[in-house]
């Protein structure tokens, strides 16, 4: 029995997109870490562009996938490395909705990639360490290490949302599908 | 480099730049305060003690008495019958999770915050 599915031309571009985020996540994990949980996290770059030239929806598909098949591919599915990615992916793609929305709305206050890119990886660490914290270490001297961990998040953030406007500036207007 | 800002991504950036600073004066400011301490001696319970309530304690350990003084919201150990004095160099305890050990005679004062269930979980 053959079995066919009717992919749409949505669908290839979420698949090449989440392609694209999970060779970044993969070539990115091979990195050594100084602080535990502490990673650039330039995958998130993709999500941004794919916000900003495709929609929230595309960018959710996206972020979520990657960090679905990342995690089976780096061997880290179902372990707490996973349910932090994935909250912190889940509270990106939140706060980004509201950003999206804000802007769109607002135009005047109005989030370029670097704005996005900032409230995404803050979002996405607080999430981690509010997971972290309720799960796995209930210990308030985790909280030593969140000013840290923001810093690293804002600087992260900011160097994402750069990478992410310079390629949205060599994309040509007209690829919008 | 051509990096446009728009007036959204100043607030973001001016509202992290103030966040970041707030984090720090909180966390790495006095705030993570112990509450009480627990002292644990070999072959006793756990006793537990206010970190406000000041007081000197007698722990009997195999080696003789060890002296553990709380004043002023911190805890240190005054006197112990062993021979590095390890746990009285240590000096004062007074943030969430500190711990001074004398191992010779079998005593450990640490202190503790309110809510510790468990140190942590690992896989």
């Amino acid at each position: 029995m053959k079995l066919t599915l009717q992919t749409t031309r949505q669908d290839h571009l979420i698949a090449w997109l989440t392609a694209l985020a999970i060779a970044i996540h993969i070539a990115e994990s091979a990195l050594p870490s100084p602080i535990p949980g502490v990673k650039p996290g330039l995958a998130n770059v993709i999500t941004i562009i794919c916000l900003i030239q495709f929609g929230w929806r595309t960018a959710a598909w996206v972020a979520i996938l990657r960090v679905l098949v990342g995690s089976l591919l780096i061997g880290t599915f179902l372990s707490p490395a996973f349910a932090l990615s994935l909250a912190g992916a889940c509270a990106s793609i939140a706060i980004l909705y509201v950003a999206k929305r804000i802007s769109d709305a607002q135009p005047v206050w109005a989030l370029g990639p670097i704005g996005l890119s900032i409230v995404a990886a803050m979002a996405h660490m607080f999430a981690q360490f509010w997971l972290a914290y309720t799960l796995f270490i209930p210990h308030a001297g985790l909280f030593q290490l969140l000013p840290v961990l923001m810093t690293m998040a804002v600087v992260f953030g900011l160097v994402s949302g750069i990478i992410a406007q310079h390629v949205l500036n060599r994309i040509p207007e007209k690829l919008n599908p | 480099m051509n990096v446009q800002l728009s007036r959204g991504d100043m607030i973001v950036i001016a509202g992290a730049l103030l966040l970041l600073p707030m984090l720090y004066l909180h966390y790495w400011g006095n705030a993570s305060h112990g509450e009480q301490i627990v002292i644990r001696a070999a072959h006793q319970d756990a006793q537990y003690y206010s970190l406000y309530d000041d007081q000197q304690i007698h722990i009997a350990g195999p080696l003789g008495d060890s002296i553990i003084e709380i004043k002023d919201a911190q805890v240190r150990f005054i006197h112990s019958p062993c021979e590095g004095k390890q746990c009285i160099h240590t000096g004062w305890l007074n943030q969430d999770g500190q711990i001074a050990a004398c191992l010779p005679n079998g005593v450990t004062v640490q202190v503790i915050g309110r809510d510790a269930r468990f140190d942590a979980v690992n896989f």
